[in-house]
Order: C-alpha cells, then structure tokens, then sequence
C-alpha cells in the first residue's frame, strides 16, 4: 500500500518536472507558442484520465503551484484551477466511457476549456482586467491541449495493447 | 463503509483548494514580497529550466554551426564592410565625445561601467503572459540582486531585475507590463512621464497633461528620477497621441527592444540617483 503510494507521488514529480522541461524548450521556440501550449494542461489532463480524482488534483496542484512561481501573476491561481482540473477530469473519466479518441478529445476540450475560463476569471478578479488573450491566441489553448492528451492517451493504449 | 472514508477523495479536494484560496487570499494586497513557497518552488526549479535550456541550446547551436559554416564567407566580407563603417562612426563619436571629456577621464568611467555590466541569457518566459517578464541565466552568485535595469545588446531598455532572485537565476519585470513603472523624458518636446505597460507588447505612457507636447515619432530616454533606471538610457517612440475627456493625454509607446530577439541582455549597474 504504502510502495504504491510512494510510486504515485514519483510518478506526479516525475510528471511536473516533465511539464517544466516542456515548458522551458516550448519557451525556446518562440514565447507565443505558450499561449498555445499548456504543457502544464497536457500533463495534467493526461494523468488524470489515466489515473484517479486524487492523482489528478495532486498533480494539478503540483503544476498550477510551478506554472504560478513562473509568472508575475498571483501564486496560487493556476494551483488552485489545474487543481479542479485534475480532479474533476480523474471523477468523470472514471464513470464515463470517454474510450474512443473523439470522445476523448471532446472531453478533454471541455475540461481544459473550463479550466481556462477559470483561470482566466479568477485572474481577472484578482488582476482587475489585465488579461491579455494574445489576439484569441490563448481561446485556442483548450483546443491544442485535448488534440495533444488524446493522442498521447490513445498512443499509450495502443502500445499497451501491442505489449500484452 | 464510514462517511468520511466514501467521500474521502471529496475531503482531499476541498483541503487542497483550501489551501490554494489560502494562498491566494493572503497575498491581497498584492505588490508584497514574493510568498516563501514561491521562492522555494523558484529555487528548486529554476536551475531545472537553464540545464534543459543549456542543452537545448548545445544541440541548436551545434545544428547551427554547420549551416553557419557555409554562409561564413560571405558573412564576413560583410562584416569587414560594416567594420569599415563602424569605425568611422566610432572615430567621429570618440572625436565628439573628447569635445566634453578627457581622454583619461573617458577611459576611466568607460572601463568601469564594462567591469560592472553583467552579460546574461534569457532561458524562460512568463508562464502566465509572457510580456510580462523573463527568467536570465545569472544570479546573486554573479552580482545581480533586485532593482537592477536590464538592457538588449542594443542598449535599449528591457525592463528591471525583481524578486525572486536565486544563486543562478533571476526574474525581470518587463517594462511591457502593466504593473511596472520607469520615469521617461521624450527628446524633443522634454515631456516627462511614467511610462508603464499596455496590452500586446506596447507601453502607455501616464500623467501627461493635455496642455504638455509630446508627438508622433518622438524617441523616450529615461530620466533616472525613479533611482532604478540609470538616466538616458533608449525606452521607445512615441506611436500614437490621443486627447481624452481627462485632464491626461492617451500616449501609446512602440518599445524599442523586441520580445523576438530577447537572447541576450545586460544586466546594469544600479542607479546612484536621480539625473540633476
């Protein structure tokens, strides 16, 4: 019990520390391509289906709580949305069937879609209005983060499927 | 099965937001120092982020370094060119420059203002908006602390060193964001105001009365007054000029630095004080 616990908290270090490497090269390519990618989204949506509610919202606290110390913007804000995020993603997958690669990707672009919404209305209350959505760049962010999580997912069952 | 046992996955999401609304909250009223769990998630991190830049720009360069072997011929007839001309601006630049100063005494300022700059990388963006601020490859351990200004390899200014600032790294607020603030003065009109940052990569600058000048075109140097900003350093130009019901004008400002070629920056001595 507790040799599974432990392995969970490595894999949810593991996971983070991969977003940040993502992140920083995504940085490295061109700024604007963060408004694109949320590696942080991706890892987080990606786990959760994959694992529990639990695994979920601790590893999105874990992201949020990284992507926050990494902006000027308030610490705690995207803690608190990747947070909801990971849980709620982790709840649902497990008692809907979102198997198939489009219902996966539809799932996925509503969860990040909230997520989004959320981050960005709590960082305009906190804020006062000053978030810049990079001319509808950033409204295109769930999009990019369900294509890329069901993709992986589906590479990883299809991969799975092939070993056993 | 107990209550708390089959909700106990509900129990552990409330605590967890609990404590992101605890964080949030007490840091309202925001413009306070950085929280101790943000500078602990930025020190252990932030070496993390230049070790994978670091390696990221191994592999770019060396990729770059056989393209660039091919192209170098010709880059460097161009260069002996441009070093013909560079020259002879320096040559008549020193010549003016004589006009005010001794050699000695400009040799003297030149040699120390080199010693003290600090020639850093930028190896990270703002997570949340990247207009916002930048992450450099140097720290405390090279002589940056907070409040330093940091400029591009062209002299215009970026923006300035704040908190967190950890051995190796340190954070820059850019002066395209909405909550910094650099006193500037405009080269024709000698307007002064504070110019701070707008939406999409552009600067407003404030409190400037309507009676005041301040036109299309016109360059914005800083004035030191705010002791952060050494005086006369390049800001921008001044893009658009526009009258409100408010006793202010509405100035847009273009930056000079572009965000596209942020590589390399220097990190400047700090500001004695204030231009007389």
């Amino acid at each position: 019990m507790r040799g599974a616990v432990l392995k969970d908290i490595l894999r949810a270090g593991l996971a983070a520390l991969g977003a940040f490497l993502f992140y920083s090269l995504l940085g490295r390519v061109g700024p604007s391509v963060l408004f694109l990618f949320n590696a942080f989204a991706i890892v987080v949506v990606t786990f959760s289906v994959g694992r529990d509610e639990i695994f979920g919202a601790a590893l999105g606290a874990i992201c949020g709580l990284v992507q926050d110390s990494f902006s000027l913007g308030v610490f705690g804000v995207a803690g608190l949305t990747k947070t909801l995020l990971g849980f709620w993603t982790g709840f649902i997958s497990r008692r809907m069937d979102v198997s198939s690669f489009s219902r996966q990707t539809v799932f996925l672009f509503v969860m990040s879609g909230l997520e989004l919404a959320a981050w960005v209305l709590l960082s305009t209350v906190v804020l006062g209005g000053r978030v810049n959505i990079r001319h509808g760049l950033l409204i295109l962010q769930p999009a990019v983060t369900a294509l890329l999580g069901s993709a992986i997912l589906t590479i990883n069952r299809r991969s799975r499927a092939r070993r056993s | 099965m107990p209550f708390w046992e089959k909700r106990a996955n509900f129990f552990v999401l409330i605590a967890l937001v609990m404590v992101h609304l605890i964080l949030i909250s007490v840091q309202v009223p925001r413009h306070s120092d950085k929280k101790v769990m943000e500078r602990i998630v930025f020190f252990v991190f932030s070496p993390v982020q230049k070790a994978a830049v670091s390696a990221f720009g191994g592999l770019e360069s060396l990729w770059n370094n056989y393209f660039d072997l091919r192209k170098v011929r010709k880059e460097n007839q161009r260069l002996k060119r441009d070093l013909f001309f560079l020259n002879q601006d320096k040559w008549f630049l020193e010549d003016r420059l004589m006009f005010f100063r001794s050699e000695a005494q400009l040799r003297e300022s030149l040699s120390r203002f080199r010693e003290s700059l600090v020639v850093a990388r930028v190896i990270g963006t703002d997570a949340g908006n990247y207009y916002r601020s930048v992450i450099l490859d140097k720290g405390s351990l090279d002589g940056v602390s907070r409040d330093q200004a940091v400029c591009d390899r062209f002299g215009n200014l970026v923006g300035r060193t704040i908190e967190p600032v950890s051995f190796t790294e340190a954070v820059v607020q850019l002066i395209t964001d909405a909550e910094s603030g650099v006193s500037v003065i405009s080269a024709t009109d000698r307007v002064v105001g504070v110019l701070s940052g707008a939406s999409a990569g552009l600067c407003v600058l404030k409190y400037v009365t309507a009676t005041k000048g301040g036109r299309l075109g016109e360059d914005l140097f800083t004035t030191g007054f705010d002791k952060i900003y050494p005086a006369g350093i390049r800001v921008g130009q001044i893009l658009s000029v526009k009258a409100t019901s408010s006793i202010f004008k509405e100035i847009l400002v273009q930056p000079y630095f572009s965000f596209a070629a942020l590589e390399a920056v220097a990190v400047l001595p700090k500001a004695g004080g204030g231009k007389s």
